[in-house]
């Protein structure tokens, strides 16, 4: 399978909608990963279970602050640099790329380097979703050590790191990100195919493409949109979807603490009798209650689309008297051991709820 | 007495202010020429009041025009974007992501050079001069005369787009500039975009001020003129010739205004309802809501600071479907006194349904008699469904607020709106925006980069503020009605506690009226 210039309208837009609220404006990187794609040609997509077991893949994508890139912009060919650059520093050549988060702008940056290094893309992520740290990713989880890495600045300046584990090299990475303008790119935590493949979120990009191009497709009514969701996820990685609540937002409130949108927001329904549903929010939606019931929990998804469209909307954008419809998908069984869970659960957020998946709770 | 006009893409109002009082009012189509429909609405409105030219102290217009020469890509000049910010963006050049008409007609004249600044100040690269001035040279060579500059973090910093602009006008002495630090927020490609649509619309802007003086002067008035901007207040003509952009959405946010005066309410949402939509506004201290998301005109990413205008696809004109559960967004637009059911023809609209119903004297009622009561009774509920939901929307909280109708179509409502705390429907309200045009007052505006821990907050914004005041009086308010509208601090973020954007806006009358008035 090739991902074109274009698939990344729908790519983009299925990421959107797996980033449960997080990952920013997508516009920039849209423009230029099509831009990447129609100068270098199409990106081979690697299925992860075809990967040699001594195959060398490396993690790619940006660090640091987006609302940074709306000023000082990204140039087309950072991602392929940063690359580069990782293989002078390593001595070879890596056989794949792969990325971080399949939701939101890091989706399209291992693209964007595969097409300018003639390297392919593995269909997967390190998170199936939209998580706020890189210890949550997969990759971290599984062990995989983040060096060597390279980060590559928008002045061509290049940093190379040798740091035994991930959240070590999560406060280094930042604190060069703001030295650096405010964002970096990096390639980082590269494994063997062998190491690879129990560690991704498999399919995942292949799947945005599929999603986007559904929400496209359907676009309308949320609940006219359920059953073309619930078979679209029947035949992926996540688990069973559910309309949660169709209504309207009746309150939203967050502030930025310490570099994260926190907060909550409550809907109540369209005929302003029935229960509320709140939704705690720290960059992406973490936990939805009904009356007080927790109905879905991270790591599962919640997600908030436009009820008349089915467009998803993300936290920074929801807003007062918005007529909404919520999602909950059942993440991929990777996140749902106790090893996973101690880096995701609601716990790992601050929450002091248990984590109960979304099939087992009552509808 | 002052004489507001609104020209809009359909009709051109005026009225005649003595005072707080509507001396006279006229609505007319908007002439192909747009000036025959000014000139037109002028004779009216004075002949109708009764009064002497030189009555008339002040005109103030509000325009489309330059809004319709985006849209339609009319009018437009040629224009070189020089952006200073590589190696950053390397790759995005201007206009990547304008639609290809418009960029044809703008002439896709690019050229990035290293410079501007990071979020922290330090500097994004050194300028290069040689690069510099070999993109003049090549500006000079294709005979551009508009140029826009833009530069990476020069809301904070405008020294870069400054150095750059003054090259231009020394090798180019002739040309004309906007630096988008001048007309935008932080973002660059929005506030870049920004740039490169006023000073493509820089020699339309003359041509269109020469032209309302004449017409101001052909009818015998020798008093100032001025246009209306998006923020609600005046331009005078110099500053109409340099800044032609701000005058987008100014309609919008003329009839919010308007509707304030006309009921002495500054918290309310305004609700304008036209022949295809009714666009809803919030009034918040007299003033509108400002959007704070991107906003698209003609196709291209823009920040201007435009009003928070919702538009339902609900007016006078709107088809209705047979069953009455579904109205617009399609219309019949000015078709309709040929179209609708009320007027002869075939086509079943909004008009109809509220004439059938009994709430309205248009046209000839016995034409709606084969009309089935159900439709009617569906259609007049989906109605106010309609603007319900909508309002809904627009409200800042749950609280409940005053709905002001204005606009041709008010009388669409029929009933109750359960959104609304309170209906009001003031007299004049179909010239809401000339009404809002007329009384517009003097605006200043300042934005500083402070830091409170070297300068207190009270000091810092004391300092803000005494500059934005010098600069309305500059542009001719009256010092003793001047106030602060809007003091806006943005902590930036990633940087020491402490340093936070701040913006503050001042509002007057116009001097040279208030001394007239009060005697």
């Amino acid at each position: 399978m090739q991902v074109r210039a274009e698939d990344i309208a729908d790519l983009s837009l299925g990421a959107v909608f797996l980033a449960t609220g997080g990952g920013g404006d997508p516009h920039v990187p849209e423009l230029i990963c099509r831009e990447a794609l129609e100068t270098f040609g199409p990106v081979e997509l690697l299925a992860s279970d075809d990967l040699r077991d001594d195959a060398h893949i490396v993690t790619i994508g940006g660090v640091g602050a987006p609302t940074v890139s709306l000023e000082m912009l990204p140039s087309v060919d950072d991602a392929a640099r940063t690359l580069e650059a990782y293989e002078k520093h390593i001595g070879r050549k890596v056989d794949a790329v792969v990325s971080f988060e399949i939701g939101g702008a890091n989706s399209l940056i291992p693209i964007v380097a595969a097409a300018g290094r003639g390297v392919p893309v593995v269909d997967g992520d390190g998170m199936g979703r939209a998580l706020p740290e890189a210890q949550m990713m997969t990759y971290a989880i599984s062990g995989v050590c983040p060096s060597p890495a390279v980060a590559y600045d928008y002045a061509g300046n290049i940093t190379t790191f040798t740091t035994p584990d991930t959240p070590t090299y999560e406060r280094h990475i930042r604190s060069l990100a703001m030295a650096s303008g405010g964002m970096i790119t990096t390639a980082e935590h590269p494994m063997t195919g062998a190491e690879l493949k129990p560690a991704i979120i498999p399919g995942t990009v292949s799947f945005s493409i599929t999603l986007g191009r559904v929400l496209r497709e359907n676009r309308g009514r949320a609940d006219q949109l359920l059953p073309v969701l619930r078979d679209t996820f029947a035949s992926s990685v996540y688990g069973e979807c559910r309309l949660l609540y169709c209504g309207k937002v009746s309150d939203k409130a967050t502030r930025i603490i310490g570099g994260y949108d926190i907060g909550e927001a409550t809907l109540t329904p369209f005929a302003d009798e029935g229960d509320a549903l709140t939704i705690n929010i720290k960059n992406e939606f973490l936990v939805a209650r009904l009356a007080g019931r927790v109905v879905a929990t991270v790591p599962d998804l919640i997600v908030i689309v436009d009820y008349e469209t089915g467009a998803p909307i993300n936290a920074e954008r929801l807003r007062y008297g918005q007529r909404v419809a919520v999602f909950a998908v059942g993440c991929p069984d990777f996140f749902r051991t106790e090893r996973s869970l101690a880096a995701v659960a609601p716990s790992a957020f601050g929450f002091d709820i248990p984590y109960v998946p979304l099939e087992q709770i009552d509808t | 007495m002052r004489i507001g006009i609104d020209v809009g893409g359909t009709h051109t109002d005026a009225v005649l202010l003595d005072g707080r009082d509507v001396a006279a009012s006229t609505k007319a189509l908007t002439t192909a020429d747009v000036l025959t429909g000014i000139t037109n609405a002028l004779d009216t409105v004075i002949a109708d009041a009764g009064v002497p030219q030189t009555d008339i102290e002040a005109v103030m217009i509000g325009t489309t025009q330059f809004t319709n020469a985006v849209v339609e890509r009319r009018e437009l000049s040629q224009v070189a974007a020089v952006r200073v910010g590589l190696p950053s963006g390397t790759g995005l050049p201007p206009m990547v992501d304008w639609p290809d008409d418009i960029a044809d007609a703008l002439g896709r004249h690019s050229y990035m050079v290293k410079g501007g600044s990071l979020y922290d100040g330090w500097p994004l690269a050194a300028m290069d001069d040689g690069q510099i001035d070999a993109a003049i040279a090549d500006i000079a060579a294709k005979g551009l005369k508009n140029v826009a500059v833009s530069a990476v973090f020069s809301p904070m910093n405008a020294a870069p787009e400054r150095a750059v602009a003054e090259k231009i006008r020394a090798a180019i002495p002739d040309a004309r500039i906007t630096c988008s630090y001048t007309m935008g927020r932080l973002g660059l490609m929005e506030r870049e975009n920004a740039a490169l649509l006023n000073a493509s619309l820089l020699a339309f802007a003359d041509r269109v001020v020469d032209a309302f003086m004449e017409a101001i002067r052909v009818r015998g008035l020798t008093c100032p003129m001025y246009v209306s901007q998006n923020d609600g207040t005046l331009m005078n003509v110099d500053f109409v010739r340099q800044f032609p952009a701000l005058t987008f959405s100014s309609g919008p946010t003329n009839s919010l205004r308007g509707a304030c005066r006309l009921t002495g309410l500054t918290d309310a949402i305004v609700v304008d309802i036209g022949g295809t939509t009714s666009d809803i506004g919030v009034l918040e201290g007299g003033f509108p809501r400002e959007s704070n998301v991107v906003i698209s005109v003609g196709g291209v990413r823009t920040n201007f600071r435009m009003p928070d205008i919702m538009a339902v696809g609900l007016g006078g004109g709107s088809l209705v479907s047979a069953d009455g559960s579904v109205i617009g967004p399609r219309s019949v637009g000015h078709r309709l006194v040929t179209e609708s059911k009320v007027f002869g023809g075939d086509t079943l609209t909004a008009t109809d349904l509220i004439v059938a119903a009994g709430h309205a004297d248009i046209g000839d009622k016995s034409k709606l008699l084969n009309l089935n009561p159900v439709t009617v009774t569906t259609g007049n509920s989906t109605i106010h469904q309609m603007l319900d939901d909508a309002i809904d929307m627009m409200k800042p909280n749950a609280d409940p607020v005053p709905v002001i109708l204005v606009g041709g179509g008010a009388v669409l409502v029929s009933g109750d709106l359960k959104a609304a705390s309170a209906l009001h429907r003031p007299e004049n309200a179909g010239v809401a925006n000339a009404i809002g045009a007329a009384i517009a007052q003097i605006g200043g505006e300042s934005e500083r980069l402070v830091s409170y821990s070297t300068l207190p907050r009270d000091e810092a914004i004391k300092k803000v503020t005494d500059e934005a005041t010098s600069r309305a009086l500059e542009a001719g308010a009256d010092a003793a009605t001047i106030r602060v509208a809007d003091i806006e601090e943005t902590a930036i973020p990633y940087m020491d506690e402490g340093n936070t954007r701040v913006r503050v806006k001042v509002i007057g009358d116009i001097a040279a009226l208030n001394a007239k008035e009060t005697v």
